[in-house]
């Protein structure tokens, strides 16, 4: 399953933050290189693919941009479920959405996929007037738990994809390895072990 | 009654643009994708092919309208509103006294609404078919005018949310992204959440409503097909805290795709691809995001009319269609791609509603609702453990 010859990556990557924090907007960048003032607001999930190559693999990214709305919450699983690598984002000048973003983070702790490659987004990093929460208390919590972390915005595209080139980076760093996932789903006993992975 | 005169010239405004729609003959040439307005304003782009089709469209309601007129004349106006024609949908014979013109009067309004509402009855009929009519005029004549005026200047999450969402339905509207548009859907959507404080707002009913408002002269009438749409039609619960409704109509969803489409339901499980990834949206927003606006009124049509069971037809006609292209997928990734593709093309409501209707074979509220029964108590188990799992987790170091 683990495709080792040519390193071709299927990884499923997912979106998680707050409420407009910017979530569909960093793909919408990272995925077609644009950016509108206001973005659609995404009811359950939008789906994206993108294919991004770095060193000696190719990933291609599945991407699920999912709701914010708190009572969008109970449908996060279907989304984080399998996921080799997971986005949370809050917007800087906004200390609500980085509290929601710690939320994320435990949540995944507890339920997602343990080798899952996480980053924090600081995103709307443009807004620096309006900054709420210092990077360097984002850049602590992030090592604490172990993701790593940028700011980003994807009004100006800093960032942008560095974090999702990092993300594969790491991705491919972790492929040769076997079964990078050893969890068990309450749920679903069967669930697909080398989700990180798959030839196509 | 707000706005009533703007939001006529509105809809009449977008009736020409569509003649200007004529494919040049570069974008023939080389097949260009074009980008033009469809009937309700909305940005389309679409190949030649789709142009020509939604011109076909076009002529079919023409058509369309030719036959209520035709039935109007023969049987009298406002035929369909009298009570015991409406009521009889699903062939629920209504108690003893059923006269063989009442019954056949319901049939040929059945198969009518399938056949397509034309948009100018659209606000009347669907307004006395629903129950929306009803429903208002349980209230007092004012209940709408005091209720926004009630609310106004209150500050609630709903309230916050709503306007977050304001800009960000359906942006670049010629009508519903203008302050005018952003205000009227704002009144709608800010009303209904004081209504219903369990609803309050939730993300997906701005487009709901965003279309409700279109479609209805008036947003009075759009704020009551809302309510009767979250009350009456739709399953209790689909966008409330949990949205615990959604869950279980997603189940059943699951359940009708293995039983309808057995082969593509179990090539989906072999890629280990959850249908409700996709399905959630059409479920929530009532296709307005994904398929194309006549499409989706169309389907609202018949929701309307024939409940909330109309949504699985048209969900599973969906994958049905693209039945033998399914089947070749080896990704998740392809079996969305084909999906997102067929519904933003289906310019051709009865190309869909032929196949929701003639092809999945009929299903019955009745044995929908047991369904949802039978799918209730595991869902709320579900939800009920993930939320004790994750207070478990928030102890840990929260306060």
């Amino acid at each position: 399953m683990a495709t080792t010859a040519n390193k071709n990556i299927n990884a499923k990557l997912v979106l998680l933050g707050d409420v407009g924090a910017g979530k569909s907007s960093l793909v919408l960048r990272f995925v077609k290189g644009q950016f509108v003032e206001f973005q659609e607001s995404t009811i359950g999930a939008a789906f994206f693919s993108q294919t991004l190559a770095v060193n000696d693999a190719t990933v291609k990214f599945e991407i699920w941009d999912t709701a914010g709305q708190e009572r969008y919450h109970s449908l996060a699983p279907m989304y984080y479920r399998g996921a080799a690598a997971a986005i949370i984002v809050y917007d800087i000048s906004n200390q609500a959405s980085f509290e929601r973003a710690k939320k994320w983070v435990q949540e995944l702790q507890a339920q997602g996929n343990p080798n899952m490659v996480m980053a924090l987004a600081g995103n709307k990093a443009d807004l620096l007037d309006a900054r709420k929460v210092a990077a360097e208390e984002a850049q602590v919590y992030a090592q604490e738990n172990g993701l790593f972390f940028m700011e980003t915005s994807a009004k100006t595209a800093t960032n942008v994809n560095d974090i999702f080139y990092e993300i594969a980076k790491r991705l491919s760093q972790v492929q040769p390895a076997p079964n990078p996932s050893g969890m068990v789903i309450m749920d679903r006993p069967t669930e697909r072990t080398a989700s990180a992975a798959c030839c196509s | 009654m707000y706005h009533t005169h703007s939001k006529r010239e509105f809809s009449i405004g977008f009736q020409p643009q569509m003649q200007i729609l004529r494919p040049s003959i570069h974008s023939r040439r080389a097949n260009l994708m074009v980008k033009f307005q469809d009937l309700y304003g909305f940005a389309v782009e679409g190949n030649v092919d789709d142009v020509n089709i939604l011109n076909e469209v076009r002529e079919k309601v023409r058509q369309q309208g030719r036959v209520w007129w035709a039935l109007e004349a023969s049987k009298g106006a406002n035929w369909y509103l009298l009570p015991h024609v409406s009521s009889l949908t699903e062939g629920i014979a209504l108690k003893s006294s059923l006269k063989l013109s009442t019954l056949t009067n319901a049939i040929t309004l059945k198969r009518l609404i399938r056949k397509g509402i034309p948009p100018v009855l659209r606000p009347k009929v669907w307004f006395s078919l629903s129950g929306a009519a009803k429903k208002k005029s349980t209230v007092p004549e004012s209940y709408y005018n005091d209720l926004t005026k009630a609310v106004e200047g209150k500050v609630t999450a709903a309230t916050k949310q709503i306007d977050h969402d304001l800009p960000r339905t359906f942006p670049g509207h010629p009508w519903l992204d203008t302050q005018e548009g952003h205000a009227t859907l704002r009144r709608v959507l800010v009303g209904y959440s004081f209504r219903d404080s369990d609803v309050g707002y939730c993300q997906g009913l701005n487009y709901v409503a965003a279309l409700l408002l279109l479609v209805m002269k008036t947003e009075e009438d759009a704020f009551w097909m809302l309510a009767v749409l979250l009350e009456n039609v739709l399953v209790n619960d689909c966008y409330t805290n949990n949205l615990s409704g959604c869950h279980v109509e997603q189940r059943v969803f699951q359940d009708l795709l293995v039983k309808k489409c057995p082969r593509i339901a179990s090539h989906l499980e072999e890629l280990e691809f959850d249908v409700s990834l996709v399905a959630t949206e059409w479920f929530l927003c009532l296709f307005s995001k994904s398929l194309p606006s006549e499409t989706t009124l169309r389907v609202w049509d018949v929701l309307f009319y024939e409940g909330a069971k109309v949504l699985f037809h048209v969900a599973l006609a969906i994958f049905k269609m693209k039945e033998e292209e399914l089947l070749l997928t080896h990704h998740v990734g392809d079996v969305i791609n084909i999906l997102q593709k067929t519904t933003h093309h289906l310019f051709d409501p009865d190309e869909l509603l032929t196949v929701a209707f003639d092809k999945i074979g009929s299903m019955t509220t009745n044995t929908i609702s047991k369904e949802r029964k039978k799918q209730e108590p595991a869902v709320m188990a579900e939800l009920d453990q993930r939320l004790r799992r994750l207070n478990s987790v928030k102890m840990d170091d929260d306060k």
